[in-house]
């Protein structure tokens, strides 16, 4: 059986990496005779792809079990369901440890009760708190430029510019309120705060219930960070339909609910 | 590293320019940034202890079956009240969002989501307090039917990609 193992040197005197995307060679071992056949891992400086590379050169060469430092619960249980065995929490010099494994596991089919090997529950936790984190790191600073460039727009165009652009019209009015809610996007209280300040300016019913709309849904400043997150397509697609739905809605709206207010 | 954050120090950069040419309207705009990022702080970690949940309790498989294509009437009733329970501001959300898809939640899904969340049951009563009863009661179901039309469309024209 083929053994693979993240190892610091291209030799069996080499040391068990502790993750298989920041080790330096793979080795791949035969157990019946402990020949093995030593490749560069992918570069560290190639990015967070490195691990995924790494276990598919790993898969390439066919090996049935790893044996590394760590590795995330998901990657061991998906691993599994495809007959590929890893082994965490390993460590030492890479011939002692396939060594060592190979002893193990003859024990273990000598008392045949295998307990499976599971992560537990707290390197579960620990697994999804790292993803978590990692996943946020990602958009921090899209998120911080966002809020940055919302601030400066809002320090620099005043309510009374925004409600000169009303007409009275009800298409144009509604057009203006989904740029405006486009544009100025946040919490929903606000744009009710603001719809009910542009009410008492004279700005009509259109103008309003596109604005609101557009204000949670519809977001120009934040679309590099939705491109990010779901895809420039699914991003445009959303925010060019949203922009419609609402001019849509709001002259509807406004042609039967007119007098409600 | 450093290229993540090239847009926000570009942002800086901005300021810096309006720092020089309009001093009061930058002081104003850096005012309204530091309140927008305070009122993040909740959002952003609900969004993060969300996130860990699903990280640690939905496969996707579970996601699928609740959030994939075939989930029905039940994805759409789940998708449009997670967005109407959802707070804050959108971009918080964006690494959850991310998350879910490549849990194997569909665009129609995400996009029923993001635009339910013009629907805030709490603030019903500002909104009612402020442009009536009627006006709330059309807008909310205008939201609805806005939300689900926005969805179809983004599911029409945007490809489903599969679940990692």
């Amino acid at each position: 059986m083929k053994i693979a193992v993240p190892s610091t040197e291209p030799t069996l005197e080499g040391y068990v990496a502790n993750k298989i995307g920041t080790a330096s060679y793979l080795l791949i071992i035969e157990t019946y005779d402990m020949s093995f056949e030593a490749i560069d891992a992918p570069s560290q400086s190639s990015g967070a792809g490195a691990g995924v590379r790494a276990l598919s050169l790993v898969m390439d060469k066919g090996a049935q079990v790893i044996l590394v430092g760590h590795i995330s619960p998901f990657i061991v249980n998906g691993f599994a369901d495809q007959g590929i065995k890893i082994v965490t929490q390993v460590s030492g010099k890479v011939g002692e440890t396939v060594k060592n494994y190979m002893d193990a596991l003859d024990t273990r089919q000598n008392n045949p009760d295998p307990q499976p090997e599971t992560p537990s529950s707290q390197d579960q936790w620990r697994a999804a708190m790292d993803m978590g984190l990692r996943q946020f790191r990602a958009f921090l600073p899209l998120v911080t430029g966002v809020v940055l460039l919302l601030g400066l727009f809002q320090g620099f165009i005043s309510e009374q510019k925004l409600v000169s652009l009303f007409s009275g019209t009800v298409l144009q009015d509604s057009f203006w309120g989904a740029c405006m809610g486009s544009i100025l996007t946040g919490n929903p209280v606000n744009s009710y705060v603001i719809a009910k300040s542009l009410f008492s300016m004279g700005v009509g019913i259109s103008g309003i219930t596109a604005l609101m709309l557009t204000w949670v849904n519809v977001g120009l400043i934040q679309l590099p960070a939705e491109a990010k997150a779901l895809g420039t397509g699914f991003a445009l697609v959303r925010n060019l339909a949203g922009f419609i739905m609402a001019v849509i809605i709001s002259c509807v709206i406004s042609m039967f609910a007119g007098g409600w207010i | 590293m450093i290229r993540p954050w090239l847009f926000p120090l570009g942002v800086v950069c901005l300021y810096g320019i309006g720092l020089m040419l309009a001093p009061e309207n930058t002081e104003k705009a850096f005012d309204k940034s530091c309140s927008i990022f305070r009122h993040l702080v909740l959002p952003i970690c609900l969004c993060l202890i969300m996130m860990v949940a699903l990280n640690r309790f939905l496969s996707p498989k579970t996601v699928t079956q609740f959030l994939g294509k075939s989930s029905g009437i039940k994805g759409l009733f789940i998708s449009s009240l997670a967005g109407i329970l959802s707070m804050g501001p959108v971009y918080a959300w964006y690494p959850l969002f991310k998350s879910m898809k490549e849990k194997g939640t569909t665009n129609f899904h995400l996009a029923n989501f993001m635009g339910c969340r013009s629907i805030k049951p709490v603030l019903l009563p500002v909104l009612v307090g402020y442009l009536g009863w009627r006006f709330a009661g059309v807008f909310v179901l205008a939201c609805l039917a806005g939300a689900f039309l926005v969805a179809c469309i983004v599911s029409l024209f945007c490809s489903e990609s599969p679940p990692n």
